[in-house]
């Protein structure tokens, strides 16, 4: 019988990189070529397929106990399992429970000190913080932010009355006058309390009124486009 | 053979006819109005305490209570145009809810035109949802839970009602008389006027409208008033026994009532006209609030 000898060529080589490559599922067409042209390579291509098949259909078994125990050991013996020192173990460390008469002192003196550096007037001091931040803000602006609620109300307010504006040749004379009084009506409140949220920034009557109104005319305003998208 | 096939035409042409002339009596119940000038008259079997709702774009919606379990309408339409559907829940026996609704056919139906009249009947304990666009609504004698009703320039009357009341309306005024359950009353350019409450809980707003208000304050009551440019009237007994809670931005306070002045929260920043005091016992709670109008205060 003659013996047939291989004579391994780069092609060869190529294939050899990039077959794993192609056994996971990845498009390579120069391994597809050369399985057509090399019959070895094919075989070699053959038997790892039958491999991977019946590595497949392998039963799963369970290692050994010996060898978590193994795995266990060679962790601990790398520090994995090392606990670490918290704060309590430093404290436990000072002894600090022979020592009570001090610790006693100390912990009155920190108390003590607490106590007399803490902030008396919160609402005050939040109300101050909270104008400051906002200088230089419009007053609206600042108001809604004081009394929460936020400059998103203003915003919806603004994009309602766009769409008012959009729509409001659709209504029925009668209707649109109803609505337009109304919103003159809001629109001049708006303006009076910003005058005087000008003149004195505390005034909460002013504030309430002031987020009053621009709620009023959010609704007043969904009002008008309801009716409008329900006719 | 003629005769036959004669009797065979007539029954193949009337008998179509016939079906419809049924479908459109017996099989299309909802309809209720819908030829010109028309005014139909219905009643519908209702459980002890139903839920009526009406939506109507204009027109007069008048709504008593009666001692039957029935729901009776009258309604009336000026144009043909305009067509009001009912409908029944459940379908057949006392209705738990019936809802009316009034439909402009023809989007060239405007105006007075649009006119849609509705007079109920309803039990006692019906409670109501009504929104009348361009309409007023008058609600009388009932005892639901609770009623609803909104219209956009309508006026609303609403009279011994012991639920819970909600009512606003963007610029129709707003009259509640005799009340007796908790009340809530918004307007923005209308005017508030109450006469005689005996609810517990009453709160009112409008915000260039003017509020009367007429009666006394029952004890334990809790009744919050705001305006923003209108004026404020307060006429009460002298045996009403109330905590007052006053105040006005730039507008004025006059009080005719013997209050009994108490400390005043300090207000360094506001230039607010206000006043905090007691009425005899105190016994209610009373807060008047006003940015620019006038609030009076007075005796019956």
């Amino acid at each position: 019988m003659d013996e047939i000898r291989r004579h391994r060529t780069a092609e060869c080589d190529r294939f050899e990189l990039e077959l794993e490559a192609y056994m996971e599922g990845e498009v390579r067409p120069f391994v597809l070529a050369h399985l057509r042209e090399c019959v070895f390579c094919k075989v070699v291509s053959e038997d790892l397929l039958a491999l991977r098949t019946a590595a497949g259909e392998l039963p799963l078994e369970e290692p050994s106990p010996a060898v978590w125990a193994n795995v266990r050991a060679r962790l601990s013996a790398e520090g994995a399992f090392a606990e670490k020192e918290g704060v309590w173990n430093w404290l436990w460390q000072l002894d600090l429970l022979r020592r009570p008469v001090p610790v006693a002192a100390f912990a009155c003196m920190l108390a003590l000190g607490c106590w007399m550096t803490a902030p008396r007037n919160y609402p005050q001091l939040e109300a101050s913080a909270s104008l400051a931040a906002l200088e230089g803000q419009p007053a609206a602006v600042r108001s809604m932010s004081f009394v929460s609620g936020g400059t998103g109300l203003e915003q919806v307010v603004r994009e309602l009355e766009e769409a008012f504006k959009a729509r409001e040749g659709s209504l029925a004379p009668d209707v649109k006058a109803t609505y337009e009084n109304s919103l003159s009506s809001l629109d001049v409140s708006i303006r009076e309390c910003n005058d005087s949220l000008q003149r004195e920034p505390g005034n909460s009557l002013a504030h309430e009124y002031l987020f009053a109104a621009y709620s009023q005319k959010a609704e007043v305003l969904s009002s008008a486009l309801e009716f409008d998208e329900g006719r | 053979m003629a005769d036959r096939h004669q009797q065979k035409t007539i029954k193949t042409t009337a008998f179509p006819y016939g079906v419809g002339i049924f479908l459109c009596s017996v099989a299309l119940p909802g309809l209720l109005v819908a030829a010109e000038g028309n005014r139909v008259e219905k009643t519908f079997e209702a459980a002890p305490n139903p839920r009526v709702t009406i939506s109507n774009a204009r027109g007069q919606i008048l709504v008593r209570g009666w001692d039957r379990q029935q729901v009776h309408i009258v309604c009336s339409v000026v144009s043909p145009r305009v067509e009001v559907d009912s409908e029944v829940i459940p379908p057949g026996g006392p209705a738990d809810k019936v809802h009316f609704s009034t439909h402009i056919l023809d989007p060239l139906v405007s105006g007075k035109d649009q006119t849609a009249d509705y007079s109920l009947d309803v039990p006692m304990g019906t409670d109501l949802e009504i929104r009348d666009t361009q309409g007023s609504v008058k609600i009388e004698k009932l005892q639901g839970d609770d009623a609803t009703v909104e219209t956009v320039a309508g006026a609303i009357v609403v009279s011994d009602f012991t639920g819970h009341l909600f009512v606003r309306s963007i610029g129709g005024n707003i009259e509640v008389i005799r009340a007796a359950g908790r009340v809530e009353a918004y307007s923005i350019t209308g005017d508030l006027h109450f006469v005689s409450p005996a609810t517990s809980k009453l709160r009112a707003t409008t915000t260039s409208g003017r509020i009367l208000f007429e009666g006394d304050f029952p004890d334990g009551g809790d009744y919050s008033l705001s305006e923003y440019s209108g004026d404020m009237d307060i006429i009460c007994p002298p045996s009403a026994s109330f905590e007052l809670n006053a105040k006005t931005d730039r507008g004025k306070l006059e009080n005719a009532m013997p209050i009994t002045i108490r400390h005043q929260p300090a207000t360094p920043l506001s230039s607010a006209n206000s006043l905090f005091g007691t009425h005899l016992t105190g016994k209610a709670t009373v807060s008047l609030k006003s940015f620019s109008g006038t609030i009076r205060i007075r005796q019956r």
